[in-house]
């Protein structure tokens, strides 16, 4: 048993490190410095161990805090009407029956299991149960500071708080035990993160019961929801024994870890397969084009629904909330003011409503999936002019497609405002207009260049560009941070309207310079 | 006309790959570049195909005897996996690269003449290429790469995973491609290297190394070529 614990957790660790050490080699500039022996040399080895020591300290601890933190006692707290130790065991409780099944770890597939019980053929049993012990140990002791201390904060007394994670343990291997006898029974595998129908249901109802009835002023008298807490510890005692002597470990996990076995194997030619079903197959699709016009208009006759139909769908919801909102100025004028304010005030936050229903990354993720990946390893497509004469053709595309639903929205602006009570100076409903389309030409642009310059992914459509990844996050987080500005529209639409024209000058100039260069599958 | 390399050397971190590669390749002729898994067949096509950067050296083209660089569109890289673009037609496709290649085919021939010399059957022409077969893509993606002339043409591993009438099309295709132009072609298949090409050349410790034939016979020189080959250890 111990050589077991000890092997299971110097795998657990070795993979963890690896992966710390991988996502640390893909870091721009960092990688440049960074051995490709990197995984062997040592200091590297204990800072990662480091590193994954520290994560599982914090997986022990970090999120039964915040559980308990913000699930029972935060949420618990909104409820005046009923006693404050009352509502703590009567979410607690019902929240713990719901963790029990969604949060067995028994029935988990993951991918150490995969690696000790399929690849390295450890003795599932031992495994299994090795590591079972440690996450029971692990909930336990995680939890016990916190329910002491939140739970005597609530009152209720300090030995039932030094109870409770034992009671969360405990129903957690009564369920289990109850799914193994099942499997004995019947043959069936309970997979924890394949939830069926009606377990969804029964989720549903416990929660409702948890959150439901103390909105209700209901809740479990205090001596109830203790007696049962306790009774979940005398069922965990019983299942103990089940758990230990069950002998089908081995069976189960096969089943388990079964689909991420086939995963392993398919995955890439489940994603070529999912590439390909995007295409049509029609067979009236033509085009009397020559040269890229020609690939680009089957390009984009041949994506229409991948391309399109999600730009359709985002332009006639933004119509519907237009119609909506100009309805709503004309019949209720109370909320005309501030409206009015709201467009004149409010621009900033546009940025980032351009942002996610930008089409940007989806349409050069498509592009490279189903065209650029097999054309680039063609040498004659790689000629510079050829390069940038479709760089061209695609960008005018990419306007088009991101172009409509701006329309839209900069339009509805501009009606909202004028319906609103209108403005002193006219210029705003220009620039309004204006500032919206730029934003999406902006998006448009950034993307592609992006995409241009960097081209992320290699010959097996892996990406492989942390750079990429970097700046992908970065536009998000500029964004995100755009919602923060307040700012009068006037101004910050010119600023906007010079900043799109400027960085579509810079990033044309880069993917002149560059992109007959940096357009090519990595290796 | 001459494909020359001159100390050509790639590394990845500290492991030299490519040592310093000199090689004189000549016109008309079928190379075949052997060399053990992880020798450096690749890397050497990716270099030349400029995918990647070499470390030194330099490679051009020798016109009687002027001296000019390779350009992206004199050469034709084979890849054993056959990569085409599977949202449009075969038929499509070479009708895109015609267009773009207009001016440097000469005496362009009709698209069905196209179909007909690599023998893709009349009615798989208006089909979409995610729907060809293997040896399907492979042919077309041989044709696109040899409808432009290139000077210079590297197949990496090309007849590995066709069946035998294709592999025996798809070699006559090669034989009679070979006037006018270099073609090197790389494979772990001796025998398909000793039937198709007409010098052998060994990637090993990082260099190029011509194996003479003179006089051996069949069973000799296969003697010689693994021989070399087996010194090659650590790869």
């Amino acid at each position: 048993m111990y050589r077991t614990l000890r092997i299971s957790f110097s795998l657990k660790n070795t993979y963890r490190v690896n992966s710390i050490l991988y996502a640390v080699k893909q870091i721009p500039l960092i990688k440049k410095i960074l051995p490709d022996a990197l995984y062997g040399v040592k200091g590297l080895k204990i800072f990662a161990n480091v590193l994954s020591a520290a994560g599982e300290v914090l997986s022990v601890f970090l999120g039964k805090f915040l559980y308990l933190s913000i699930m029972i006692r935060g949420i618990g707290e909104l409820y005046r009407e009923v006693p404050g130790d009352q509502v703590f065991l009567h979410i607690l409780l019902f929240l713990t029956v719901i963790g029990a099944y969604m949060n067995t770890s028994l029935f988990e597939p993951t991918r150490d299991k995969y690696f000790a019980m399929i690849l390295m053929r450890m003795n599932a049993r031992e495994y299994t149960l090795v590591n079972y012990g440690y996450t029971i140990l692990k909930v336990i002791l995680g939890f016990l500071p916190f329910t002491i201390y939140f739970g005597t904060l609530q009152g209720i007394p300090f030995w039932f708080c030094l109870l409770i994670p034992f009671s969360i343990a405990g129903v957690k291997m009564a369920v289990s035990a109850f799914s193994l006898r099942n499997y004995e029974k019947n043959g069936f595998v309970y997979k924890e993160g394949k939830i069926r129908k009606h377990l969804w249901l029964f989720v549903l109802i416990f929660l409702v019961l948890a959150y439901g009835l103390p909105a209700a002023g209901m809740v479990l008298p205090e001596e109830a929801s203790m007696l049962i807490l306790a009774a979940f510890i005398l069922a965990g005692l019983s299942g103990i024994r089940k758990i230990y002597s069950f002998s089908y470990y081995r069976e189960i996990n096969q089943e388990l870890l079964a689909r991420m076995m086939n995963q392993m194997d398919t995955i890439q030619q489940a994603a070529k397969t999912a590439n390909e079903k995007t295409i049509s197959s029609d067979t009236h699709i033509t085009s009397r084009k020559k040269g890229f016009e020609y690939l680009n208009e089957l390009f984009i006759k041949r994506h229409q629904k991948i391309l399109w139909r999600s730009t359709v769908k985002i332009t006639a919801a933004c119509f519907v909330l237009v119609w909506g909102m100009l309805l709503a100025l004309c019949f209720v004028p109370e909320i005309r003011e501030s409206a009015n304010e709201l467009v004149l005030n409010w621009l900033p936050y546009f940025v980032f409503i351009m942002y996610t229903i930008n089409r940007g990354r989806n349409f050069t993720r498509v592009l490279f999936m189903n065209c650029d990946h097999s054309l680039l390893t063609y040498s004659i497509y790689k000629q510079p002019k050829f390069v940038l004469k479709l760089f061209q053709i695609r960008l005018r595309e990419i306007m088009k497609i991101n172009a409509v639903p701006a329309i839209v929205i900069g339009a509805g602006l501009c009606l909202t405002l004028y319906a609103s009570g209108g403005t002193e100076n006219p210029a705003h409903y220009l620039v309004l207009f204006i500032s919206i389309l730029c934003m999406s030409i902006f998006f448009s642009i950034h993307y592609l260049t992006i995409y241009y310059l960097l081209q992320p992914y290699n010959a097996g459509t892996e990406m492989k560009s942390g750079t990429y990844q970097m700046v992908m996050s970065g536009t998000y987080l500029v964004c995100l941070g755009m919602m923060q500005v307040k700012m009068p529209t006037l101004l910050f639409g010119i600023t906007c309207i010079l900043f799109c024209i400027l960085y579509s000058a810079a990033a044309c100039i880069l993917v002149y310079k560059f992109a007959p260069k940096t357009f090519r599958l990595r290796t | 006309m001459k494909f020359i390399i001159e100390h050509l050397s790639k590394g990845f971190d500290k492991k030299e790959v490519l040592r310093d590669i000199n090689f004189s390749f000549e016109e008309g002729k079928i190379y075949g570049l052997l060399g053990r898994n992880g020798a450096g067949k690749t890397t050497l096509f990716n270099c030349i195909n400029r995918d990647i950067r070499a470390d030194g050296g330099r490679f051009y083209l020798e016109e009687e005897g002027e001296e000019r660089a390779v350009q992206a569109e004199d050469i034709g890289y084979v890849l054993s996996t056959p990569a085409v673009p599977e949202f449009l037609t075969g038929r499509e496709f070479l009708k895109f690269f015609l267009d773009i290649n207009e001016g440097s085919v000469q005496q362009p021939k009709t698209i069905d003449e196209y179909f007909d010399y690599i023998s893709i059957a009349p009615e798989d022409r208006d089909k979409l290429l995610k729907d060809y077969s293997h040896g399907m893509k492979n042919k077309m993606q041989m044709l696109v790469n040899i409808i432009a002339r290139p000077k210079l043409l590297l197949l990496d591993e090309p007849l590995t995973s066709l069946d035998v009438v294709v592999a025996e099309e798809m070699k006559q295709l090669l034989r009679s491609l070979k006037d006018d132009r270099i073609i090197i072609f790389s494979t772990h298949i001796m025998d398909l290297a000793l039937d198709l090409c007409d010098r052998i050349v060994l990637l090993s410790h990082g260099e190029l190394e011509l194996v003479e034939k003179s006089n051996l016979d069949s069973r000799e020189f296969k003697e010689k070529i693994i021989a070399a080959l087996r010194e090659d250890a650590y790869v």
